[in-house]
């Protein structure tokens, strides 16, 4: 592996949506890039690269390289000429491997993934010397608040969930060991990121993402019933408008008002590059929204896309529909696990970013982005964009 | 001999891949039973047969005799057999029938002889006792009784089929048997899964011995031995009770003697003794006994070794126990991520008494079962196992306290509402597109979407069931029958499907099975350790396993499993590669058995299916 001084980087994660991104970006400004990570099913890292780097549209040649490893062991579990080949020109690491699972029943395999595997990257990046480490988290890594969250360590001990919990975990792991070992290191916590504002383009379409596909279907499933004559959906007064609209009456309760801290995966992208290029940036940096959509405006933005009307958000104490139509209560189902995120009232101070990047931010999120980012998600199917002609 | 100028190739692989479940013997659709079977009785006169007699005549296994001119005369090319056998294998006989007519028109229309069978002295002697028609040793009779799909036995034509009227009929004929040495075994209905059923010399079919008496007042039902199990159950469900009964087509006096009879229901109403209240039989020397007679055999004590082949006795009628059956009772399926899980409930609700009968089914069975087609069989499949992720399927039989104690237990249940959505609904499945977000959006607790209370209705709307979509991957010209089929309540209802289980030979509808069948304590890791040496062997032999059912009885204590070996009986690797199989496996569950002292094989049950349980299990 070749590369000057300061343009090579040790990329984690780089299969997944933000690393893809990430990869893509670092590639396009010149930088050697890397890869760490597993094969998955019977595909080898490098064919999962190379079909990403296919999509991108890149032709990065001898800049590029992807390293088999296994966070589980020492050295990556690779052999002692590989990994001392790899710490001699680490460069910069980028820590971005991570899963993402909300679910509690998911625990031990979240643990493992963002905690556990943690102590064989930080012996990389020890014994290479690395120039910088950074570690992308989460900016919800702050647990259950509300107010303004500062660019700090955490302190808080209550999180909505196990993802929450292990990002968290590591970073105060994270932050120990380079005090401890002198290695530079900046820890990137961007709040929820959807596709690309300029073409929609996305890896991964959860989150917000959930929300629209849930109404689709529901919608879906109403508009099925109603072909066969609707009994049930008029039972529950859903019906299909002289316009074509379906008339789906559906309320979204939730405690109280609050936001959704949306953010565009280019804008991820510039910002970190921001930061990594920029330097002496140690330290903590919020990559998030200074203006971010309520549910309200999330709700009429689906109702326009999947030509729905009767959506009502409610704001009530306890949160719940004490009667739901069958559609409320599935989508109460549905959507369950990413409740919590919204009506957050969590405000992320973004000082050290904005010192850092000035005149960057991620953009309004307009219905005509939100409706770009959702048509790719339909022509994908929802699924994997690189099995799909997208 | 006459050489047929065109066999019809089509026919003939129709005919060749009979399963012989004998299940167009048992009017099991309400479409009525061929004619000619009904009035002839011996097999050959049923579509079962008449595939047989189709397949030898164009091999020239067989000559054309009279009869075989016979069978095909009388065949009016009804359907029904299309009907039958297309619900279960999806397959088309009235081909073959239509095949077998022309070919006996065409060979005598280009004057071929019809082959005469003499009669000798034994059959004279024969017809003296049950009446001329009943005895015969005509090849297009005897060569339904020749083979089944019992892959380890050697096959043998009788020289004579004999269906005697009574059992004083059948005593006359084993003494006289016996007198002239000539060996003798007992047929039942369809394929005999220890292939016991061949002689050379004369095969017994006790089809005509079919009477059922009920003596309700002591809550028994005396069935002959050529009383099916649909057939009293029939007749059981009409009076308001309920049998202990097996495969519908079964012959239930030869079902206990051979296997001890399990199901589902076997978690409440047991197995082997536990089943019945009396048996006559007729020894070998043609006397007559019973079980209640003091100085009887004592048919309740049982071996673990293999039993001699030949039985010890016939049995001529079995007191069967009736049950009482409450208005309650429903069904639903419980679904599980991991066969532990399934186990520990079945456990659980057997130890507790929760349920009438339980089951866990794998994939193989609940796709098969949901299933009118193959297509719809490897989409269900690929529906329930990888999309919704319940490869695991508890089914249980309950009244309402029974239901009530499942739900309070806190499992997410696939009720009698959501099954025939379902089931009706499955063409749509393949395409909702909701499923997979119901999987990938459950939360913490598998299936939690099932305990939505209006999921059934969304089910509903999503998948708009009928019968007429249920119907609309069969054959266009069936599609009508079967749409009104599928109309009446009991095919959807859990509870007359596991009752009738007229779905459960469909299991062999993709291919035929071997079924290793054995009785063992519920100890996940040991049935998980075996599960793997089971799918070990069937890996090395090339063939497919597959988890069947595992029915847990007797408080808990103990299970039934059946584990299937699937192979193709026309290939001869194939059958070569099964007998190997079956025989390792056989051997491993030997092995088991002599390790833990608590692995029973049904293989060794065979003709000791009076034994009680307790001499069975715990011995």
């Amino acid at each position: 592996m070749e590369g000057e001084s300061g343009r090579s980087i040790i990329l984690t994660g780089a299969t997944g949506f933000l690393g893809a991104f990430l990869m893509s970006g670092l590639l396009e400004r010149g930088y050697h890039v890397t890869v760490l990570g597993r094969p998955a099913k019977n595909m080898r890292l490098s064919d999962r690269i190379s079909g990403l780097v296919g999509w991108f549209g890149l032709d990065p040649g001898p800049r590029l390289s992807a390293i088999e490893v296994d966070f589980s062991k020492k050295h990556l579990g690779l052999d002692d000429e590989t990994y001392g080949d790899l710490c001699a020109n680490a460069g910069k690491v980028i820590h971005c491997a991570s899963d993402t699972s909300f679910a509690e029943r998911n625990r031990k395999q979240v643990m493992q993934a963002n905690v556990d595997s943690l102590p064989s990257l930080l012996d990389l990046a020890v014994d290479s010397r690395a120039e910088h480490l950074y570690y992308v988290s989460s900016a919800y890594a702050c647990g259950q608040c509300t107010g303004l969250c500062m660019e700090t360590p955490i302190k808080n001990q209550r999180f909505t969930n196990v993802y929450e919990e292990s990002k968290a975990q590591a970073e105060e792991i994270i932050r120990r060991s380079c005090q401890d070992n002198d290695v530079p290191l900046s820890i990137l916590r961007p709040s929820i990121v959807y596709g690309h504002s300029e073409t929609g383009r996305s890896l991964k379409f959860n989150a917000l993402y959930y929300a629209v596909r849930s109404m689709l279907l529901i919608r879906d499933i109403f508009l099925n019933d109603i072909r066969q004559g609707g009994g049930k959906s008029k039972k529950w007064g859903i019906s299909l408008d002289d316009d074509g609209i379906l008339n789906l009456p559906m309320k979204i309760c939730l405690p109280n008002k609050g936001s959704v801290n949306l953010i565009p995966i280019d804008y991820f992208v510039a910002t970190v590059l921001r930061i990594i290029e920029h330097p002496g940036t140690s330290g903590i940096y919020h990559i998030t929204s200074d203006n971010p959509p309520d549910i309200t405006t999330l709700a009429e933005y689906a109702q326009r896309f999947l030509g729905l009307r009767g959506i009502d958000v409610l704001w009530n104490q306890s949160g719940k529909n004490a009667n739901p139509n069958p559609a409320e209560e599935l989508f109460d189902k549905l959507f369950e696990q990413y409740r919590p995120y919204l009506s957050d009232e969590r405000i992320f101070d973004q000082s050290r970013t904005r010192s850092i990047a000035p005149g960057i931010s991620a953009p309004p999120f307009t219905y005509e982005i939100f409706a770009q980012c959702m048509t790719y998600a339909v022509a994908c199917d929802w699924g994997w964009p690189l099995d799909h002609s997208v | 001999m006459y050489a047929p100028g065109n066999i019809d190739s089509e026919a003939l692989r129709i005919a060749k891949n009979c399963r012989h479940y004998a299940m167009c013997k048992i009017d099991f659709l309400g479409s009525g039973i061929c004619a000619s079977g009904l009035e002839k009785q011996y097999v050959s006169y049923f579509p079962q047969g008449r595939m047989d007699l189709y397949a030898a005549i164009c091999e020239k296994a067989i000559p054309v005799t009279e009869q075989c001119v016979e069978i095909a005369d009388s065949c009016n090319l009804c359907g029904k057999c299309d009907y039958q056998c297309y619900f279960v294998t999806e397959m088309r006989p009235s081909i073959v029938m239509k095949a077998l007519k022309d070919y006996v028109d065409d060979y005598l229309a280009n004057g071929g002889d019809i082959v005469p069978v003499p009669e000798d002295p034994i059959l004279a002697e024969m017809r003296r006792i049950v009446g001329h028609f009943w005895a015969t040793s005509d090849p297009a009779i005897g060569i339904a009784y020749h083979h089944d799909l019992c892959p380890h036995v050697e096959f043998k034509m009788p020289q004579y089929v004999v269906m005697p009227n009574s059992k004083e009929e059948l005593a006359s004929i084993i003494r006289l048997l016996n007198h002239h040495e000539i060996p003798y075994v007992v047929r039942g209905n369809g394929a005999s899964a220890h292939g016991l059923v061949f002689s050379e010399g004369v095969v017994l079919d006790l089809h005509r011995m079919n009477t059922i008496e009920f003596d309700e007042k002591n809550w028994l039902v005396k069935a002959g031995p050529g009383v099916a199990a649909f057939d009293l159950q029939s007749a059981a469900a009409r009076r308001g009770f309920r049998v202990h009964t097996a495969e519908p087509a079964a012959l239930v006096c030869a079902n206990i003697m051979t296997s001890g009879l399990l199901s589902t229901f076997s978690t409440t109403y047991g197995i082997s003794a536990d089943n019945f209240i009396d048996a006559e039989f007729i020894a070998r020397d043609g006397s007559l006994f019973s079980l209640n007679d003091m100085k009887s055999p004592n048919l309740f004590s049982y071996q673990n070794l293999i039993a001699e082949n030949e039985a010890f006795a016939i049995c001529v009628s079995v007191s069967m126990k009736l049950h009482p059956v409450t208005s309650d009772e429903r069904g639903i399926l419980v679904p599980f991520k991991s066969l532990a899980d399934a186990l520990d409930f079945a456990r659980e609700c057997s130890i507790r008494h929760i349920g009438l009968a339980i089951g866990i089914l794998g994939e193989e069975f609940i796709s098969s079962f949901i299933a009118p087609t193959k297509r719809l069989a490897a989409e269900a499949r690929d529906i329930f196992t990888r999309r919704l992720g319940m490869p695991y399927l508890v089914l249980l039989i309950g009244d309402t306290y029974a239901l009530r104690s499942v739900n309070e237990m806190g499992y997410p249940v696939i009720d009698q509402g959501l099954f025939k959505t379902l089931y009706q609904g499955l063409p749509s499945l393949g395409s909702a597109k909701w499923l997979d977000l119901l999987d990938e959006l459950a939360d913490d607790e598998p299936f939690s979407y099932l305990k939505l209370g209006q999921f059934g209705d969304l089910a509903e709307m999503a998948l708009a069931p009928s019968p007429a979509q249920m119907a609309s991957d069969i054959d266009p010209d069936l599609r009508p029958f079967f749409e009104k089929l599928f109309q009446r309540p009991e095919m959807t209802d859990l509870v007359w499907l596991n009752t009738f289980r007229i779905q459960s030979a469909r299991y062999n509808r993709e291919k035929p099975t071997v079924g290793l069948v054995f009785y063992l304590p519920i100890d996940t890791a040991l049935i998980i350790e075996i599960e793997q040496g089971l799918l070990d062997i069937a890996a090395k032999h090339h063939l497919k396993g597959a988890f069947g059912f595992i029915t847990p009885f007797d408080n808990g204590k103990r299970c039934v499993w059946e584990y299937d070996y699937y192979f193709d009986h026309n290939d001869p690797d194939d059958m070569a590669k099964i007998q190997q199989a079956a025989h390792e496996a056989g051997a491993l569950l030997d092995e088991y058995s002599a390790q833990t002292g608590t692995v029973r094989q049904v293989r060794y049950v065979v003709n000791r299916g009076c034994c009680r349980k307790e001499n069975l299990l715990y011995t």
